[in-house]
């Protein structure tokens, strides 16, 4: 009896750890067959590879991805201030008045938000483009329909709001309530205890959600499938105009039957992993030093 | 509302941020159900009774998608239940001080990796793996089972799109479960080992004391492969066929948007079918994660306290 309990104990510590450690192999995996197929591409197209074009698809050079890396680092800079101020004033409406009816509602809409998919938002902002420029023509200039930059940011903020958001809510309720309590004691006001007892105290966790933030903006793919506007034959140069996006170059790409992009589309995953595992390095730097009592 | 004279400045003050939330929820179903009427009404309910896609004579019908998103997901939860339930146990009762945090942050790494690295990875590496070692094997052994009925041919399938976005889904199904059941009280783990439970003993009956929270994992995890595009999209094989077989490639709602979006607004109805299907897959991915939130939260007041 006592035997077989404790063999039992074993089986089911071997079973849990070998499961535990197939879950994440297809991570090691990964990384090691991005580095083995993207590390050809970008030592034989070296430089080029950030500042040409992408190549035709049976040319014999390389080229590049810089209309996809300034189309994604245009979108990135438009849409990331307007997620984090939209986010971060919603989250602090919500944790200081938790009780309110509308707090609720918020809460329940941003997690409804966050389970949208992104290629629904990526075809309602779509529509609601095509629609606006019919009824007010005027609007063609700043809207294209055949995508934008600013088109594209549109549809990365309503997917990385609710994602912020959460960041956000679950930093800020995370001061010690003895806090703000203490700062309310000596008669300082709501605004006050924000800015000069919350902030301060959540201040790294803040560059911490902006950063996940950003990286989800970075590798965001569906979103921009009809609002980005997929433009390859030049660095983009005006917000109004088309633009290209890296994750949507190697999404279609890899789907492509040719060679040549299956080369720049394996570059380009590589720079990808290597711009989200720097974001991610730092995250971690950064919550070392958080110490929250 | 607040009471305050100056809180309720601060918190008018506010509501302009969360509006933006609000309008843009209302916004978008609104707009997804402004795109279906037109294929509603010209279809009507045969729009979900059939597999056609035929835009040249006008004849859609989305059942094979849309049952396509259902069973992708549900392959994709089960690989993930066993995947992550292994994960979050061994973290949470095996692993202690700096192993403990260096595996967690690789789960927090994997759920943050855009998934577009999955995709590539899974079309290149995943699907070619799946189809020699899994799909062959289970077509020679047991082709009399309908699931299996079909021989793989290229690999990219149904069954390639639910283990991909299983895995892909690994990381956030592993951190709700972990979440919740490092939240159980440790009176229950000390009354456990108070009895002189093993910790196999003790960690089934803490499990037992989690399933509702497990539960809701699974729920949010199925919302969340539902909608997803760019994995499915690069492994399912895009084909309009409804087949009871998991080894033949088919479609996903959203890898029939993915594919044929673009050149949709060429044919009557086309563009307006794809939105009604998309339409049903947002409602159904809102109705369960909202309804696994709640699970969540009832759990925890009951349990956690």
């Amino acid at each position: 009896m006592y035997s077989w309990r404790r063999m039992r104990e074993r089986l089911f510590k071997i079973t849990v750890f070998g499961v535990a450690i197939l879950a994440l192999t297809p991570l090691f995996h990964l990384i090691i067959v991005v580095f083995i197929n993207g590390l050809p591409t970008i030592l034989e197209a070296g430089l080029e590879f950030i500042v040409d074009l992408p190549p035709t698809p049976l040319s014999q050079k390389l080229g590049g991805i810089a209309p996809s890396l300034v189309g994604t680092f245009l979108m990135t800079l438009i849409s990331l201030p307007i997620t984090i101020v939209l986010g971060l004033f919603t989250a602090i409406l919500v944790t200081e008045f938790p009780k309110s009816r509308f707090s609720i509602v918020v809460d329940t809409v941003a997690k409804s938000l966050s389970s949208v998919p992104t290629i629904a938002v990526s075809m309602a902002v779509f529509s609601l483009v095509v629609v606006l420029v019919n009824t007010i023509p005027e609007l063609r200039a700043f809207l294209n329909p055949a995508g934008s930059a600013l088109t594209g940011s549109l549809a990365l903020v309503i997917i990385a709001l609710p994602f912020s958001y959460t960041y956000f809510s679950t930093f800020l309720r995370s001061v010690p309530a003895t806090y703000k309590e203490a700062a309310y004691s000596i008669g300082m006001s709501r605004w006050a205890v924000i800015v000069r007892v919350v902030i301060p105290v959540v201040k790294k966790s803040i560059l911490v959600a902006v950063l996940m933030t950003m990286a989800r903006i970075m590798g965001e793919t569906a979103a921009l499938f009809f609002t980005a506007g997929r433009y390859r034959n030049g660095v983009p140069t005006s917000i109004t105009g088309p633009v290209d996006a890296v994750p949507l170059l190697i999404f279609d790409y890899i789907l492509s039957p040719f060679e040549v992009w299956h080369k720049v589309a394996w570059g380009a995953t590589l720079i990808l992993l290597l711009f989200y595992m720097l974001i991610f390095s730092v995250v971690k730097i950064v919550v070392k030093e958080v110490k929250l009592v | 509302m607040p009471k305050s004279k100056r809180d309720k400045l601060f918190f008018t003050s506010l509501i302009p941020f969360s509006i933006s939330l609000l309008s843009m929820l209302l916004l978008l179903v609104i707009i997804l159900l402004f795109n279906s009427i037109e294929s509603l009404s010209a279809y009507g309910l045969s729009l979900f009774t059939r597999t056609v896609w035929d835009p040249e004579n006008g004849v859609y019908g989305v059942l094979g998608p849309i049952l396509g998103t259902i069973i992708t997901s549900l392959i994709s939860v089960s690989v993930s239940l066993v995947l992550s339930l292994s994960l979050a146990i061994t973290i949470a009762e095996y692993l202690k001080g700096y192993l403990k945090k260096i595996v967690s942050s690789i789960v927090e790494f994997m759920g943050g990796l855009p998934t577009i690295v999955y995709a590539v990875w899974a079309s290149k590496y995943l699907v070619p793996f799946l189809k020699n070692n899994i799909m062959e094997p289970l077509h020679a052994s047991l082709p009399f089972i309908p699931l299996f009925s079909c021989r793989p041919i290229t690999g990219f399938s149904t069954f390639a799109a639910g283990v991909a976005l299983g895995i892909s889904t690994v990381p956030y199904v592993a951190s709700i479960i972990l979440e919740a059941y490092e939240n159980i009280p440790l009176i229950y783990r000390e009354a456990c080992y108070g009895i002189g439970a093993t910790k196999y003993e003790a960690i089934k009956t803490l499990l037992s004391l989690a399933k509702p929270a497990i539960i809701a994992a699974l729920i949010l995890g199925f919302a969340r492969s539902l909608g997803e595009t760019t994995i499915v999209a690069v492994t399912i094989g895009n084909s309009m066929t409804l087949t009871p077989c998991l080894f033949a490639p088919g479609y996903t709602v959203s890898a029939l948007v993915a594919s044929q979006f673009a050149n949709a607004f060429l044919y009557q109805h086309a563009e307006s079918v794809l939105y009604v299907s998309m339409l049903v897959t947002t409602l159904i991915s809102i109705i369960l994660s909202l309804y696994a939130s709640k699970l969540i939260i009832d759990w925890r007041s009951r349990v956690v306290v």
